[in-house]
């Protein structure tokens, strides 16, 4: 198993290795001279990466998304619970199949809650 | 697997009613009759506790779920205390009407919290329980959404989150260190290690306190006891009371339960826990009583009482330690001690929210002459202060009694004198309340009126409390066989 | 020194460093990306241990929930460029810290632990089900979990939402 993720490990080197020499390139060229600077207000402007920006870019965000956010938490965790038990579904019967069900109740609770409340809706 | 559902019964009934409460919510308009459901829950979660009561001890996961008398008398005791406060309430939930709904019910889920933590035996099961009784109270106290509950849900928050931290790293280094998640188990792990002080194993030694540091942060005892005031002022009253009693409750019933069934033996490991908790105690409630002198707030003051209280109880805890495993007094003791102590300081934070209520003031000098303005709040008052001192006729006597007996028997002498000195302290600023409302002249010649609900939910308590006092014979017994037989 | 070595030290001075900067850094939005970059690190000490499913589960809760959790929340704040200013506690703090540090490190050195000669399981997905679903498993703490969320979700909901 270890062997595997040395592959993915190897892939994380290799990408961080790319990601530095991509900006360092263009940077050493220029030290040593091989590439000519000759900077004008055109050539430094943003290119091809948005709109410049006016104002500040911090934004205070609409606490709507947060409920999103803390929903998709509590289903996350639920998912790390749900799937240990899909993969010996079989092995497992009923008793482990009712334990799941009663654990889906208690949330659906919470979720018809959070519907009925409109929290869901975005106004 | 046998699931024995039955065993089950309380804590699922209350739970089926919680969620009862939370759908019902959604759509009704008359939001009392969710106080009547949250009630009916708490009866009917309680008739099953009762069923269970006198059956052999038994268990239910393995070991995990323990029903014994000791689970069934604090599952009572939450019940008990939720339903007062939920019947005290009523007035109260005026401030935040349109979420009455999920106040029921997140009282009742903090109720099965602390009912789990009384009835579990394993790590795992202890931590989540602990912290779904937490987590409901954390929102609880910032229920009123005004910068001082906000505040003070806040504070609780992040230092219980520290606290919870505290005891997972216990946990962990005692798990490491045996292996096992369930108390019994681990007890039996520790026996096999060649000990003979808790220096040959640091991290058994670091597990302990830090365990003993997770949970003093629940029972609120010196050094842990720095969010108590500001928490109790800022919180709604009827979960200031809450907080108080049940809480602390369930603090010492999985204190009590760990420390006994998990470090019981060797001798003198259990000795080395139980003079590490006599210490506490005699500073929890020294420290207590001296800073409570100078409080101007009575919120505030019986903050600072219930630490000095705190600090009464682990007089028990420190007897369970000294006499390990041939105690019975102290766990007795503690019981009574805390059954007592529930109804009195309950009664007293009822008698404040009446009165609150309507003078819109919780400042000790705003209480003057409340004995001529509302006589029968004042009395309950008094009479609750007077069981908080342990004066008789009152049930903080017999308690008091009890668990110092405890204290003398199992030679921590030296601990009840304090404790003793310190009743004396508590004396000055206990009946510096009762002065200020008898002998005080009235601000204003104004009654203060109090609801129905309020005042049978006096009542109840202060009979209680008398009964508890006068004729303690019965429950002195219940308190006897409910650590007589004590599953591990 | 083998490969599993260098990597497990690589991954340990990645996580503390990024622990650190969430400590230090006065950008509390900065600090929230480190501690994206901690999290992973964890998730990577979680796999040089062999615990598959522990790394994918701290990948998806951690990094993919709490994480996104954290930044929203800061986003959501109006001041969020008065950073992160240090208290008075800075220094008690510290210094309680660094003993609590000491405390740590001479009990886990001076103890004598048990080590398991068994091999570690792989892959652990499977096992962790029947552990936790299984006989004589943890359906009792996992019930309790339910319930503990249903709670959350309520407080969050009640708790942002105006009066």
């Amino acid at each position: 198993m270890l062997t595997d993720y040395g592959y993915v490990g190897l892939f994380l080197i290799i990408a961080i290795l790319f990601a530095v020499s991509m900006p360092l390139l263009p940077l050493t060229l220029s030290l040593l001279g091989l590439v000519p600077k000759k900077p004008n207000p055109i050539k430094t402007s943003t290119y091809e990466c948005g709109v410049e920006t006016i104002g500040k870019t911090w934004v205070q965000f609409n606490f709507r998304y947060y409920f999103y956010a803390l929903l998709f938490v509590v289903f996350d965790i639920l998912i790390v619970f749900l799937f240990p038990w899909a993969t010996k579904l079989k092995q497992l019967g009923a008793g482990a199949f009712v334990a799941v069900l009663a654990f889906l109740l208690i949330l659906m609770v919470g979720y018809i809650y959070a519907w009925m409340k409109r929290v869901l809706e975005w106004k | 697997m046998s699931l024995k559902l039955e065993l089950l019964t309380p804590e699922l009934s209350l739970l089926i009613f919680a969620l009862l409460v939370i759908l019902l919510d959604l759509g009704i308009k008359q939001k009392k009759v969710l106080a009547g459901v949250s009630i009916l829950g708490l009866l009917v979660s309680g008739g099953f506790v009762l069923t269970l009561w006198g059956r052999e001890s038994a268990s239910a996961f393995n070991g995990m779920f323990l029903v014994d008398p000791f689970a069934l008398f604090f599952k009572l005791l939450f019940l008990i205390a939720a339903g007062l406060v939920i019947l005290a309430s009523q007035d109260y939930v005026s401030k935040f009407a349109r979420f009455q709904g999920e106040y029921y019910a997140l009282i009742l889920i903090s109720a099965i919290g602390m009912m789990l933590l009384a009835t579990t035996g394993e790590l795992i099961s202890i931590y989540i329980a602990l912290e779904l009784s937490s987590i409901s109270l954390y929102i609880l106290t910032g229920f009123l959404k005004d910068p001082k509950s906000s505040e003070a849900g806040l504070k609780y928050l992040l230092l219980g989150a520290v606290a919870s931290a505290t005891l997972l790293y216990g946990m962990a280094l005692v798990f490491g260190l045996t292996g096992k998640t369930r108390l019994t188990e681990i007890a039996q792990a520790i026996q096999t290690i060649p000990l003979t002080t808790l220096l040959d194993s640091p991290a058994l030694l670091l597990g302990i306190i830090l365990l003993a540091c997770g949970f003093g942060f629940k029972i609120a005892c010196v050094p842990f006891q720095m969010w108590v005031p500001d928490v109790y002022e800022g919180a709604p009253t009827p979960i200031t009371a809450y907080l108080s009693v049940a809480s602390k409750a369930a603090g010492f019933a999985v204190i009590a339960r760990f420390f006994y069934t998990t470090f019981g033996v060797p001798d003198w490991l259990s000795l080395n826990w139980g003079i590490l908790f006599a210490s506490l105690s005699a500073i929890t409630m020294t420290l207590g009583n001296v800073i409570a002198i100078a409080q101007t707030n009575i919120k505030r003051m019986l903050g600072y009482s219930s630490i000095a209280q705190a600090g009464y109880l682990m007089v028990g805890l420190a007897a369970v330690g000294v006499a390990s495993m041939a105690d019975t007094l102290g766990r007795s003791g503690l019981l009574f001690f805390l059954a007592s102590y529930t109804l009195t300081n309950l009664g007293a934070f009822i008698a404040i929210i009446a009165i609150s209520n309507k003078i819109d003031s919780d400042l000790i000098d705003d209480y003057t002459g409340m004995g001529s303005r509302a006589p029968l709040l004042a009395l309950g008052l008094t009479l609750c202060l007077i069981s908080l001192i342990g004066l008789p006729p009152t049930a903080g006597l017999i308690a008091k009694i009890y668990i110092f007996n405890a204290g003398v028997h199992y030679g921590l002498l030296w601990l009840v004198v304090i404790g003793v000195i310190n009743s004396c302290i508590s004396a000055y600023y206990y009946l510096g309340v009762v002065k200020v409302m008898w002998l005080g002249a009235p601000v204003s010649e104004e009654k203060v009126p109090s609801s129905w609900a309020l005042r049978i939910v006096l009542a109840l308590t202060c009979l209680g409390v008398l009964v508890l006092g006068i004729i303690p014979g019965k429950f002195v017994q219940i308190a006897e066989t409910a650590v007589r037989i004590f599953t591990s | 020194m083998t490969v599993l070595d260098i990597v497990f030290w690589l991954l340990a001075v990645i996580s503390i460093g990024a622990a650190l900067a969430v400590v230090f850094l006065q950008n509390i939005f900065r600090a929230a990306l480190f501690l994206v970059l901690c999290f992973f690190a964890v998730a990577g000490l979680f796999i040089t241990l062999q615990a598959d499913f522990l790394a994918v589960a701290q990948v998806l809760i951690y990094v993919g929930a709490i994480s996104i959790l954290i930044i929203l929340a800061i986003m959501l704040t109006r001041e969020m460029w008065r950073g992160n200013p240090g208290g008075r506690f800075q220094l008690p703090a510290f210094i309680i810290a660094l003993g609590l540090f000491g405390v740590m490190v001479w009990a886990v050195i001076n103890t004598s632990w048990q080590i398991s000669a068994e091999l570690p399981l792989v892959p652990t997905t499977a096992a962790i089900g029947s552990r936790l679903f299984g006989e004589g498993g943890l359906l009792l703490p996992l019930e309790i979990a339910a319930v503990l969320l249903l709670a959350a979700i309520l407080g969050a909901i009640v708790l942002v939402r105006e009066k």
